[in-house]
């Protein structure tokens, strides 16, 4: 398997300390679960009103879930193994009958990198209000993307230095836009973006330190549950009704 | 500053608000006044919106009143949980 034998990097990107086996893949299905809400809605909204800026909303944090989906897939294939020998993973075992949990861990952190790059990129393209019609700029943005996966396969660093970097954009879209607003929501959102953004720098230094793994973990738990609140407190106002 | 133009749904919800903050049942001429729109316009969407069961036209002591239904507000609360969602996360 190529993945395996790269001539850098780790041969697993399993950073966990073993006591933390599991509690990873525990924060990672609160943020797919956090994902899917903002993806339904946010489909919901474009089947609504028609318009795109919904849909392309939809479709980043559509990639987030397939990348939090990969990425708990494959870290379970480490800690878990024995995963394999299911009913359905045995299905795929057999499918795939020369993959072992290694290199289903590499194919799976590839995904989550290719997929979780993809899907700031579109969120960063949205809230900067370039559409389509930029089709160079989403080009190349799509190529740095793609050049960024790869070598993050070698440089594994590289992947959450360039997460970093696209947060920190986002991050700063999200102040500007709550300075713009003044809205309790919009600074939730800000903060919780604000949140991840640091979560991705505790993540850059993981491998120097299971301790910062865990810390990078529980940081981009806080970050999703911000990034919840604001979608609860849009469902629990009550209607304005026409006074009787 | 130049202000952006209103889209369809945006218009909708601008003559159901109007009809709303009058508690619910406005004039007609009142409402061509309150939702910015030439007569002929208000006209069509009028039609849209009594076609969706949004409002229902009545008469009050021999004058025509537009009375806002549950269409309405519902359509209504949720063009404004939209709107949340859209100004919360910059859409």
């Amino acid at each position: 398997m190529v993945l395996e034998n790269l001539p850098y990097g780790p041969r697993s990107y399993v950073f966990s300390p073993k006591w933390f086996y599991g509690f990873d893949s525990i924060i990672e299905l609160i943020a797919v679960v956090v994902c899917i809400l903002l993806v339904y809605y946010s489909y919901k909204c474009f089947k609504l009103t028609k318009e795109k800026k919904y849909l392309y909303f939809s479709t980043a944090f559509l990639s987030l879930t397939v990348a939090f989906i990969a990425k708990i897939t494959g870290t379970l294939a480490i800690y878990k193994p024995e995963i394999t020998r299911t009913a359905i993973g045995s299905t795929i075992h057999k499918t795939f009958a020369s993959m072992t949990p290694y290199s289903i861990n590499a194919i799976a952190l590839v995904l989550h990198f290719l997929f979780m790059l993809l899907g700031f990129m579109v969120l960063f393209l949205i809230i900067s209000r370039l559409t389509w019609k930029n089709q160079r700029v989403i080009a190349l943005l799509a190529y740095f993307v793609l050049i960024a996966t790869w070598i993050s396969v070698i440089h594994y660093q590289l992947f959450y230095a360039t997460t970093f970097a696209l947060l920190l954009l986002i991050t700063y879209s999200y102040y500007q836009n709550y300075k713009e607003i003044k809205d309790e929501k919009a600074r939730f959102v800000a903060i919780a973006f604000g949140i991840l953004l640091a979560s991705q720098g505790f993540f850059i230094f993981a491998i120097y330190s299971s301790t910062m793994y865990v810390l990078a973990e529980l940081i981009q738990l806080l970050g999703f549950v911000y990034l919840l609140i604001p979608f609860i407190l849009i469902f629990k106002r009550k209607p304005k009704r026409a006074a009787k | 500053m130049i202000e952006k133009r209103r889209g369809k749904l945006e218009i909708i919800a601008d003559i159901l608000r109007s009809i709303q903050n009058k508690g619910g049942k406005i004039k007609p001429t009142h409402l061509l006044y309150k939702s910015n729109l030439s007569h002929a316009k208000l006209k069509e969407y009028m039609e849209t919106l009594l076609g969706r069961g949004m409002i229902e036209e009545k008469d009050v002591n021999g004058r025509k009143m537009i009375f806002m239904k549950e269409q309405g507000h519902k359509f209504l609360s949720e063009f404004d949980r939209i709107k949340e969602f859209s100004d919360s996360f910059g859409l």
